[in-house]
C-alpha cells in the first residue's frame, strides 16, 4: 500500500491485472516485444508466490524482467507472520540476481544493479524484496544510482580468432548446416546474422524462439527444427557434417535423443552465456561473447578469405548438398497439400494479418501448428513460452504486448485448456480496451498430452478431457467482449467461402477486443513429431496405432 | 572426487545459488567449507561427480553474478604444484588450437 500510495502521480504507468500470474506474463510480454526489461510488482505471501511461474519462464527464455514483491516489516521476517513468505529462498534458482532490501538507503542502488543484471549478458529475471517498514520510510531522493559492475575474466568478449577454426571446419565440410535461436534475436544481429548467411547460403532452420531470425522466404530456410519441426530441417540437421548455431541452448526438444543428435557434426556454437555449452551434446567449437561481436567477427574473417582466394575457389560447393535438403520443405509449404483444418484455418488467419503484427501463441497443439505456419519475418513478431511451456502464458502476454505496441495487430492463439489458466485477464483486455485478437483452438482435450496418450498410452485418455468446456463465445459476451465461433467445416473449400474470409477479416480488422472460437476435431494431431527418445530422423507423419 | 575452489562476492544468496547448481543435479555435497579469503568470500567443495557434470557445473557457477573464480583439482592431487585446471568457459583462440580443431 505504500508503494502504491507513491506510484500515484510519479509518472509510472501501472497495469493492474487479476491475478500475479497476469501481471508478470504481460510484464514479460512487453519484454519479449519491445527487448526493455519488463516489470511486476505483487504483494508479500501469495502475492510473491504467484510470480514464479513467470520468474521460472523468465529465466528459461531469457526475457529481461525485474519483479518487485512486498514483503512483511523487518523485525516481524521469520516468524511466520502473516502473509510472509520466504520468496528470496523460493526464487534463488530461478532468479539471475536477488535482493532483499535491508534498509531505505540501498533501494536506489538495488534498483539499478537489478536492472542491469535483468537485461545484461543473458538477460533473465531478478527479484527484489522489500519489506514493509523499508516501502514506508522516507529519504531524499536525488536520482537514479549508476551501477558498475566488476568485470571477470569469463565476461571478455572473443577476439575473432576463432574465426580462422570455422573456416576451416567450413572449407572441409560437404554438409554444413546453421541454427539460429533466440540469443540471435536478444544480441540484436539479426541484420548480420542475415548478411552472413546471404553470403555462406547453407540450409538453414531455427528454432520455435528464433522464428522470424530468418526470412522464411530465403531459398536456404528450412522452417523450424526439433520435436514438431518440418521434415527437411531435422532431416538436413540428422544429416549435417558440420553445424553452426547461433544462439540457441540445444535442448530436448531440440535434440531429440541426444546420442542420435546430429551424430556426424562438428558443432561451432556461438552463445554468451557458457552455462548453456555442453549441457546436451558437446560441441567442437565454443564462441563465447555476444553475437552482436563475435557474428560480425567471423563475417569478417571469412570475407578476409573470399577475397583473398577467390570467391569460387575459397569454400567448396554446396549446390548439391542444398538442393536435397532444401527440396522437402517446398513440398511443405504448398497450402493445397495440407488436409488439416486447424493448420488451414491458421493459414487463412495469418494470411490476412496486417504487416504490422504479433502472434502470441500458448502452450500446446495450437503452439506447434501456428509455430509451423509463421511465416514472418519480424524478429519479435512470434512471442511464446518456449522452455518452460507455461499454459495460460498467452492471454496476458498478450496484454503487455499491446500495452507495449498499441498500434500493432496483436493476435493471441491459445487452446482451450491453457485460455482457462488466465481467463480471468479478459477483464484486463476490457478495462484497458486493448484491441487484441484472441484465438481459442477448442478441440475440448488437453491436446497435446491427449495426442501423447492416443500415440504412447494406447489412447488412454486419463484426465484430458475437456468436453464440459464453457461456452467461449458467452464468457467473452460476460466480459463485454464479442465472440465468433468457427467450424472445421468452413475449412473444407480451399479457398474459403466468402463468409469464412469476411469474418476473419472483419475479426482482424476490429478496433476493439474480439474472441473466436475455432472448433477443432478432438483427434487432430501435430505431425511431423518426433518420439520422446527418438531420434530426429525418426519422424512420424501420421497417426500410429 | 573432485575438490571445486571458488572465490565468490559474499552478497545476498550467492553461496545458495553455489549450492543450488550442485543439489539440482542430485549430486550430494560431500564436504563443504567456505570462509573469509581477503577481500572475498570462498567456498571449497568435495563432490563426486562425472565429467559431463563437473564441466556443466564449472560453466554454471560462473553463470552467477558474483561469483570471480572457479577452479578444481582432483582430491588427490590437491597439493601438487601445477595441479589447477584452467579456467574453462573461454573461447579457442589461438591458432595452434584452431590448426588442431580443423584437423581433428
Amino acid at each position: 500500500m505504500p508503494l502504491y500510495d507513491a506510484l500515484e502521480g510519479s509518472g509510472v504507468r501501472h497495469v493492474l491485472t487479476r491475478h500475479e500470474q497476469g501481471a508478470v506474463f504481460a510484464a514479460e510480454g512487453y519484454a519479449r516485444v519491445t527487448g526493455k526489461v519488463g516489470v511486476a510488482m505483487a504483494t508479500s505471501g501469495p502475492g510473491a508466490t504467484n510470480l514464479v511461474t513467470g520468474i521460472a519462464d523468465a529465466k528459461m527464455d531469457s526475457v529481461p524482467l525485474v519483479c518487485i514483491t512486498g514483503q512483511v516489516r523487518t523485525a516481524m521476517i521469520g516468524t511466520d507472520a502473516f502473509q510472509e513468505t520466504d520468496v528470496f529462498g523460493v526464487t534463488l534458482s530461478l532468479t539471475k540476481w536477488s535482493r532483499m532490501v535491508r534498509t531505505i538507503d540501498e533501494i536506489p542502488e538495488v534498483i539499478a544493479e537489478g536492472f542491469h543484471w535483468a537485461r545484461s549478458g543473458r538477460p533473465g529475471p531478478v527479484l527484489i524484496d522489500i519489506p514493509t517498514d523499508i516501502l514506508k520510510a522516507k529519504r531524499d531522493f536525488s536520482g537514479p544510482a549508476k551501477f558498475s559492475p566488476n568485470t571477470r575474466p569469463s565476461d571478455a568478449h572473443a577476439d575473432g580468432a576463432f574465426a580462422d577454426t570455422i573456416v576451416a571446419f567450413l572449407q572441409r565440410a560437404t554438409r554444413p548446416v546453421a541454427l539460429v535461436g533466440a540469443g540471435a534475436k536478444l544480441s540484436g544481429a539479426i541484420p548480420e546474422l542475415r548478411r552472413l548467411l546471404d553470403e555462406l547460403n547453407i540450409p538453414t532452420f531455427s528454432t520455435v524462439h528464433g522464428l522470424g531470425a530468418v526470412p522464411p522466404q530465403s531459398p536456404y530456410y528450412l522452417g523450424m527444427v526439433g520435436m514438431h519441426g518440418t521434415r527437411a530441417a531435422n532431416m538436413a540437421l540428422h544429416e549435417t557434417d558440420l553445424m553452426l548455431v547461433f544462439g540457441a541452448r540445444l535442448d530436448d526438444r531440440v535434440t531429440g535423443d541426444p546420442a542420435r543428435f546430429a551424430p556426424q557434426a562438428k558443432i561451432v556454437h556461438f552463445e554468451i552465456d557458457p552455462a548453456q555449452l555442453d549441457r546436451v551434446r558437446t560441441c567442437e567449437l565454443p564462441v563465447i561473447g555476444d553475437l552482436a561481436e563475435t557474428i560480425p567477427a567471423f563475417h569478417a574473417e571469412l570475407r578476409k578469405l573470399l577475397i583473398r582466394t577467390g570467391e569460387t575457389a575459397s569454400l567448396p560447393d554446396w549446390s548439391a548438398w542444398r538442393t536435397v535438403a532444401c527440396g522437402a520443405e517446398r513440398a511443405e509449404t504448398d497450402p493445397r497439400g495440407l488436409a488439416q483444418p486447424t493448420i488451414r484455418f491458421l493459414d487463412e488467419l495469418f494470411s490476412r494479418l496486417p504487416e504490422d503484427n504479433v502472434i502470441i501463441a500458448d502452450v500446446g497443439q495450437h503452439q506447434m501448428w501456428a509455430a509451423q505456419r509463421y511465416r514472418s519475418s519480424s524478429a519479435r513478431g512470434f512471442i511464446t513460452s518456449g522452455g518452460l511451456g507455461a499454459m495460460g502464458f498467452a492471454l496476458p502476454a498478450a496484454v503487455g504486448v499491446q500495452l507495449a505496441k498499441p498500434e500493432t495487430c496483436v493476435l493471441c492463439v491459445s487452446g482451450d485448456g491453457g485460455f482457462q489458466m488466465n481467463i480471468q485477464e479478459l477483464a484486463t483486455v476490457h478495462r484497458l480496451g486493448l484491441p487484441i485478437k484472441m484465438v481459442i483452438v477448442d478441440n475440448k482435450y488437453l491436446g497435446m498430452v491427449r495426442q501423447w496418450q492416443q500415440l504412447f498410452y494406447a489412447r488412454n485418455y486419463a484426465e484430458t478431457d475437456l468436453s464440459d468446456n464453457p461456452d467461449f463465445v458467452e464468457i467473452a459476451k460476460a466480459y463485454k467482449i464479442r465472440g465468433w465461433r468457427v467450424n472445421e467445416a468452413a475449412m473444407a473449400e480451399f479457398p474459403v467461402s466468402a463468409e469464412t474470409a469476411d469474418l476473419i477479416e472483419s475479426f482482424l480488422r476490429s478496433p476493439e477486443p474480439e474472441l473466436l472460437v475455432f472448433d477443432c476435431h478432438p483427434e487432430a494431431n501435430v505431425y511431423p513429431m518426433v518420439p520422446a527418445g527418438a531420434a530426429l530422423s525418426e519422424m512420424v507423419y501420421e497417426d500410429i496405432e | 572426487m573432485q575438490v571445486f575452489h571458488i572465490r565468490y562476492r559474499n552478497a545476498q544468496g550467492a553461496l545458495m545459488r553455489i549450492l543450488n547448481a550442485v543439489s539440482r543435479r542430485g549430486i550430494d555435497l560431500t564436504s563443504v567449507h567456505a570462509e573469509y579469503a581477503g577481500h572475498d568470500y570462498a567456498v571449497t567443495m568435495m563432490l563426486a561427480l562425472s565429467h559431463k557434470q563437473s564441466g556443466q557445473l564449472y560453466r554454471e557457477w560462473n553463470a552467477i553474478v558474483d561469483v570471480i573464480d572457479v577452479r578444481s583439482t582432483s582430491a588427490m592431487r590437491e597439493y601438487e604444484p601445477g595441479a589447477w585446471a584452467p579456467h574453462p568457459p573461454a573461447s579457442e583462440t589461438g591458432a595452434q588450437q584452431s590448426v588442431r580443431a580443423a584437423l581433428a
